[in-house]
């Protein structure tokens, strides 16, 4: 059963949701609805992230999506040729939950939010940049039934 | 992005037709919004039982809106399930829109 799907979008984040759909339908059959939920939400906010700050909404660039589908997990990787994500954020400059005082209406958060909800969402995340290209990798391990 | 507002006394219900409101349609929904806002209707509720799927992108245009309403009245989230309720929490934001299970809940909080 193990296998890879290889997907690409380009850079608009009108497209998103095509890959969010497809990686969903992925994991259905593997995965239980709130997980796959999970996924598709780590998905959307990796394209958007890239989207929106890696190439600073510029379309006409690829995102490519590759889903490897084994018995034990499902493996997402993100691969963009963007500006990467800063490394004082990758390096857990975001913190792993979301602390706010949620009395203070201005303070309120209205972004800056993705990267903290992939870390929630997935198993392990982890992130390379080399020069001219991003890879966000990302599992979901598949619960013993 | 498909909205559709039902008046209940000065309290605004805006339905959300759509089935999503991710980042390529947060913009339209915050512009949306902010009209109804900025008309008056400042005590509304936000029925979400037809969407599926929020980012982080729709959240945060929706905490817009509570910001934009200010001190002048309350935004209420009505329908929220599954994928949509679990973002609330995840970001606890759920603490910020207490989290109604239809809309006739969410209007007892709203009414002034």
């Amino acid at each position: 059963m193990p296998g890879v799907v290889r997907l690409s979008i380009d850079s608009d984040l009108n497209q998103v949701e095509f890959i969010a759909r497809a990686v969903r339908s992925l994991c259905d059959n593997l995965l239980g609805r709130e997980d796959a939920e999970a996924v598709e939400l780590a998905v959307v906010e990796a394209m958007n992230n890239i989207i929106k700050h890696g190439y600073q909404g510029r379309r006409g660039e690829a995102v490519d999506v590759n889903v490897t589908l084994t018995r034990s997990e499902v493996e997402v990787e993100v691969v963009d040729h963007a500006t990467p994500i800063p490394e004082h954020i990758v390096k857990g400059g975001e913190p792993l939950a979301f602390d706010f005082d949620a009395t203070d209406l201005a303070g309120l958060p209205e972004g800056g939010m993705g990267l903290t909800l992939i870390r929630m969402s997935m198993d392990e995340v982890d992130y390379v940049s080399r020069p001219g290209e991003n890879r966000l990798r990302m599992v979901k391990r598949i619960a013993a039934r | 992005m498909t909205l559709n507002d039902t008046a209940h006394g000065d309290v605004l219900v805006v339905h959300v037709e759509d089935s999503r409101i991710d980042a390529a349609r947060a913009p339209e929904f915050k512009t949306a919004m902010t009209e109804r806002i900025d008309q008056g209707h400042v005590r509304l509720v936000l029925d979400l039982s037809k969407v599926d799927f929020v980012d982080s992108s729709g959240l945060g245009a929706i905490v817009s809106c509570l910001k934009r309403i200010g001190p002048r009245g309350n935004l209420a989230v009505a329908g929220a399930k599954g994928a949509v309720a679990k973002l609330f929490a995840l970001t606890r934001m759920d603490r910020v829109f207490p989290l109604h299970a239809s809309v006739d809940d969410a209007l007892k909080s709203v009414a002034g």
